[in-house]
């Protein structure tokens, strides 16, 4: 009885359920341009972004959420602009669903008008002809606030294609109070710098963390991480293999990391993994574990960029992760001088093939990447406009240390077409030398081998190589 | 003759004893990641990964619960899921049946040709169509609505398959019956045949109901707007670079997971008679 009454009460419920899909709502994005209520051209846009700061200026706000900043400025630009009656609609979508999703509508022709991610991730799309250029949006106010290093991120070929507007050095941090518990603190830095250490006394450090580390007080920790799981956080790892002078790519975009200083720095990896100096299992790591074991104090350095380095102080505050004294560092090199990046964000249009949509996205864009009040939320990163660090600069004084690095920028990405197919390479040999699979010479030959097939491939469908 | 009984069920005994530890053992370890994910999510993030771990939470709270339904629409994701995987599934049973009936007990020419290219579309994955099939869904307008999640999923070659099996099991004789009684052959379908198979629409539900749920990449190309998001690519968003927070993480995983735990309670008596009836030729 009650299992026939069961299947009625399905049967029911999915009518009910037939009729509510029936009524929800229909897409409601429109091609093209339609009269809105005060005469104007109505132009509906889609914005899409990857999770970044939260709130408009901060996630301190009521009601901070992921989209928060883009509504706002949504709204202030549809009340600002003269020429059309814009409706923005703004979407959230995870990293890991970014690609599937453009792909998809790439194909079915209804890709977002405006993409906010950081280039890196974005570059392949600008490569396939799927942006449009964004010379035309830039005044000479942008060109002399923002750095020539970040322009040269966004320009693909000879024209930029994203609109910086914040970015996201990479760097290590470390703890300092495992540091101190290992005698080391002649190795800590400054609390408000980013301290760089020579190979040698990084080596040192390691070793002396494995050793003296009191093993009561920190259990199953570990000097450094070492992860390869997936392309998750692979930029530090690209940086590792650049520690003995190997440029990685040559003037023409190929790989060249199959010489002595590319072997040497597998080499060296492959070395402090034998010896113990990082975690355990490195081939099926994370860096997302990474992070949760320096959070939890098992791990003395750890990857890090300004955002999770924020992040994590936020959540130290919070009493969500045990607090204790974490602090910046520069990946070392056999040289002597730091290694570091950054992921530049910012706004790319697409060519939805509707010149009306594209130029309104393009005057959104520019609003937000230079309204002077818009750009301050630049500072959830580090604002790419000096005018913006200058304004916080007593507020974050890691912003000044930032800028000094500036200098060792390296561009891990090279601007090369296929840098997305790269990735997914790159952790499978690292894993083959963690397993002990193959030898430092073989891997770096073996990826050096792959990556220029899949760049020689991508230039050829470049339409950037082929203009 | 007693005696010898009584000597053999003295000898399985012991084996029972230790067959019965041995399926215990696995049912307890097949259980521990729902045990992990649920005990996780009532943990600080840094718990969750904490070394050695606490197999009890030691401190618990609500928060990250809290978090996953103030920060998001989770019961909007929740209640899309429930729409989509329900509709989908019992329009499924209905086509399914139809169909099904039709290839096993009704004679029409190019019937086994028809099957067999049926049966081969089980061979395309579906993220070989997605392309094709998200621009007839955009044509129709159903990109960002429920319908556009739902429709795709009700034509499968699967379901045939699997309900042509039962009515495979039932003998013509019973329809033919029924046709001289005067019945027509919806009457036949639905009083006589349906009642029959009943096991294999309840296996089919519960297998087609979890496939919906999980049927993540259709739902996320065709739902890019947050409100028409179903709870498996609503949670998905969660698992953020920059939020390594595990415990919130296992809540969304946990709130996704809960639903489908309760159509399988419901509907578990089903399911098993569904397997194992194709099991035995009688």
């Amino acid at each position: 009885m009650f299992k026939k009454n069961l299947f009625k009460g399905f049967l029911m419920m999915a009518i009910a359920s037939l009729l509510l899909s029936a009524c929800s709502s229909g897409d409601k994005g429109s091609k093209g341009t339609e009269k809105g209520e005060d005469g104007k051209d109505k132009v509906q846009l889609t914005l899409w972004l990857t999770p970044q700061w939260e709130g408009v200026l901060d996630a301190s706000e009521e009601g901070a959420n992921h989209d928060s900043f883009f509504k706002h400025a949504a709204e202030r630009f549809s009340e600002e602009y003269d020429e059309y009656d814009v409706d923005v609609k703004v979407e959230v979508v995870a990293s890991d669903q970014r690609d599937e999703l453009l792909n998809v509508n790439l194909n079915g022709g209804t890709p977002p008008d405006i993409f906010y991610e950081s280039v890196f991730a974005m570059g392949e799309y600008a490569h396939r002809g799927a942006l449009v250029p964004l010379d035309d949006a830039i005044d000479e106010d942008a060109k002399s606030d923002i750095g020539e290093a970040y322009w040269d991120n966004v320009t693909f070929g000879d024209e930029v294609y994203f609109y910086p507007f914040s970015h996201m050095p990479g760097t290590l941090s470390y703890n300092a109070d495992m540091f101190k518990a290992a005698g080391l603190e002649e190795y800590i830095g400054d609390e408000d710098g980013i301290q760089t250490w020579t190979l040698d006394e990084y080596n040192t450090i390691l070793e002396t963390l494995k050793t003296d580390l009191p093993k009561d007080e920190y259990t199953n920790a570990f000097p450094m991480s070492l992860y390869a799981l997936n392309d998750q956080g692979d930029t530090w790892n690209l940086a590792y293999l650049r520690m003995f002078g190997n440029e990685f790519f040559d003037e023409d975009g190929n790989i060249i990391l199959d010489d002595a200083n590319g072997a040497k720095a597998a080499e060296w990896l492959k070395h402090i993994y034998d010896e113990g100096l990082t975690n355990p299992g490195a081939e099926s790591v994370s860096s997302n574990d990474t992070i949760a074991m320096f959070q939890n104090q098992q791990l003395a350095i750890n990857f890090t960029n300004s955002v999770l380095f924020n992040n994590m102080k936020a959540d130290m505050e919070s009493g969500q992760v045990p607090e204790f004294d974490a602090r910046l560092a520069n990946i070392p090199s056999e040289s002597g001088d730091p290694l570091t990046f950054t992921y530049v964000t910012g706004s790319a249009v697409f060519d939805s093939g509707d010149e009306t949509k594209i130029k309104v996205a393009k005057d959104f864009v520019k609003f937000y990447s230079s309204d002077e009040e818009l750009v301050k939320s630049s500072k959830n990163g580090v604002p790419v406009r000096s005018s913006v660090a200058e304004q916080y600069a007593d507020e974050n004084p890691l912003f000044a240390a930032f800028d000094e690095n500036a200098e060792y920028v390296f561009s891990f990405t090279g601007n090369v077409p296929g840098y997305s197919q790269l990735r997914q390479v790159l952790y499978p040999e690292l894993q083959a030398l963690y397993t002990g699979e193959k030898t430092p010479e073989e891997v770096v030959k073996s990826y050096q081998e792959k990556g220029n097939v899949i760049i020689q491939e991508s230039k050829e469908d470049s339409v950037i190589f082929n203009k | 003759m007693f005696g010898r009984k009584r000597k053999d069920r003295m000898k399985k005994e012991p084996f029972d004893i230790l067959s019965n530890i041995f399926v215990t053992f696995f049912a307890v370890l097949s259980l521990f990641p729902l045990y992990w994910l649920f005990t996780s999510s009532l943990k600080n993030s840094s718990d969750v990964v904490k070394m050695p771990p606490d197999w009890f939470p030691k401190t618990m709270t609500l928060s990250n619960y809290i978090e996953v339904f103030n920060s998001q629409p989770a019961l909007r994701w929740t209640f899309n899921s429930l729409v989509v995987s329900l509709v989908a599934t019992v329009a499924l049973i209905i086509v399914s049946c139809l169909a099904a009936y039709a290839f096993s007990k009704m004679r029409f020419k190019g019937k086994n040709v028809l099957f067999i290219m049926f049966i081969s579309s089980l061979m395309v994955p579906k993220e070989v169509v997605i392309v094709p099939l998200f621009r007839v869904i955009q044509d129709l307008g159903m990109v960002n609505t429920l319908n556009g999640m739902i429709w795709p999923n009700v034509a499968t070659a699967f379901g045939v398959f699997l309900l042509k099996g039962f009515f495979d099991g039932i003998p013509d004789s019973l329809r033919e019956s029924a046709k001289i009684d005067g019945a027509s052959e919806i009457k036949i379908l639905y009083k006589i045949m349906l009642p029959i198979v009943k096991p294999g629409i309840g296996a089919l539900f519960i297998l087609n109901f979890v496939q919906v749920w999980n049927d993540y990449l259709w739902q996320l190309v065709v739902g890019q707007e947050n409100e028409v998001k179903t709870l498996m690519v609503g949670v998905a968003t969660l698992m953020q670079d920059l939020n390594p927070n595990f415990a919130y993480k296992m809540a969304g995983a946990t709130v996704a997971a809960i639903p489908m735990l309760v159509i399988f309670l419901l509907f578990q008596s089903y399911f098993t008679r569904g397997i194992s009836v194709g099991a035995v030729k009688e």
